[in-house]
């Protein structure tokens, strides 16, 4: 942006609970990932209770928070998405049609994840998830079996989107990264409106919300 | 039947049957026995589940969670039984280490922990106090800890 006389001008592309969520997500999978390796199995619960609270929100979010929160305003259908990977798509600040199927991909898997971990026991019975007990060890076994199995995937998933923001860093020379850090994105000018952001209202009743979901789950 | 005949009959279907019951008991191959190990230790982690769940509830089953304890209680007897010579990873897929043969006496010292912390489990349970039962899930997860770390090889 340094280059040019005249940079060009830059939008908001997300807002501030969005960015936020995002990167809580990262360093809580980071964390649920380090206390399963490492057998610190209270602080695993603690780590998959917020990555519950942040799902919530976001699924909030993704319905009443800011425009490019709203999955109605960023998920298209299978044509558009064609149509995206033929070139046929004026940039709008938000997910472009392929990025969105990403996100779900993502937070759907992540959402399945938290639930099977909600469930599972642990091979001596001692270990479980809050809701462990209303399930057989059996089934608990094959809860924790899957959220092992189910982890790998978004490992690959979360590869997957990592490989995504390098690409766009090393070859179309866009730092997506330190956009989901301050939010903005330069576009050429007259293309792109901000993002619409919610009112701070809405963004209290999320929080409640997940926090609200999170307690009456998590006690069991 | 003259009786000397007799005897000798009897004594044919006696040995026969006895070697009928070698073979029966020697049945058992190291690969069965791995088997018949695994599922006891599944029944002790459903049980130890049960006691879990129980002692979480808010009206807690006492009579379901003592069955359970009696589970845990019976198990941590008949384990130092589920261990014979010759069933260790070189007879198939276990993740009983070689150092449950290798160092016998530590072996038999973590199997007597938790004999020694099962029956005041079962205890507690029949004391139906919660808080006592709470610590005394606690001490016998300890001792089973307290082996897997040593003779339990990792979950691959």
């Amino acid at each position: 942006m340094t280059e040019g006389a005249a940079p060009a001008p830059r939008v908001r592309v997300w807002d501030v609970p969005v960015r936020l969520c995002h990167w809580l997500i990262v360093l809580f999978v980071a964390a649920s990932w380090w206390t399963a390796e490492t057998k610190r199995m209270d602080w695993h619960r603690y780590s998959g209770y917020a990555l519950l609270a942040l799902a919530v929100f976001r699924v909030y979010w993704g319905f009443f928070g800011s425009s490019t929160a709203r999955f109605a305003e960023f998920v298209r259908g299978p044509r558009t998405v064609v149509g995206y990977l033929r070139g046929r798509w004026a940039a709008i600040p938000g997910h472009n049609p392929l990025g969105a199927l990403s996100v779900l991909a993502l937070l759907g898997l992540l959402i399945t994840q938290i639930a099977l971990g909600l469930f599972a026991v642990d091979v001596d019975g001692i270990e479980s998830g809050p809701l462990s007990t209303y399930v057989s060890f059996d089934t608990g076994r094959a809860a924790a079996d899957w959220h092992d199995t189910l982890f790998d995937a978004l490992l690959w998933l979360i590869g997957l989107h990592v490989a995504a923001v390098l690409f766009y860093l090393l070859y179309k020379k866009e730092n997506l990264v330190a956009t989901m850090v301050h939010g903005m994105r330069a576009f050429p000018e007259g293309q792109a409106a901000s993002v619409r952001t919610a009112s701070w209202v809405r963004l209290v009743v999320g929080v409640v919300l997940a926090g609200l979901l999170t307690w009456l789950i998590t006690r069991g | 039947m003259p009786a000397k005949l007799f005897r000798s009959v009897s004594a044919l279907v006696f040995t026969a049957s006895l070697f009928a019951t070698i073979q029966v008991v020697s049945a058992a191959t190291p690969a069965e026995l791995q088997k018949l190990r695994h599922d006891h230790y599944k029944e002790l982690g459903d049980a130890f589940k049960s006691v879990r769940d129980a002692s979480k509830a808010a009206e807690p089953d006492f009579a379901a969670l003592e069955k359970a304890a009696e589970i845990v209680n019976k198990a941590s007897v008949d384990q130092q039984r589920w261990f014979p010579k010759g069933t260790g990873p070189e007879a198939g897929k276990t993740r009983a280490l070689p150092e449950v043969w290798s160092k016998p006496d530590e072996f038999t010292a973590a199997q007597k922990m938790f004999a020694e912390r099962a029956p005041k489990l079962l205890a507690a349970a029949k004391t139906k106090d919660v808080a006592a039962i709470s610590a005394a899930f606690k001490d016998v997860g300890g001792a089973c800890k307290n082996c897997h770390d040593t003779f339990r090889a990792p979950e691959d």
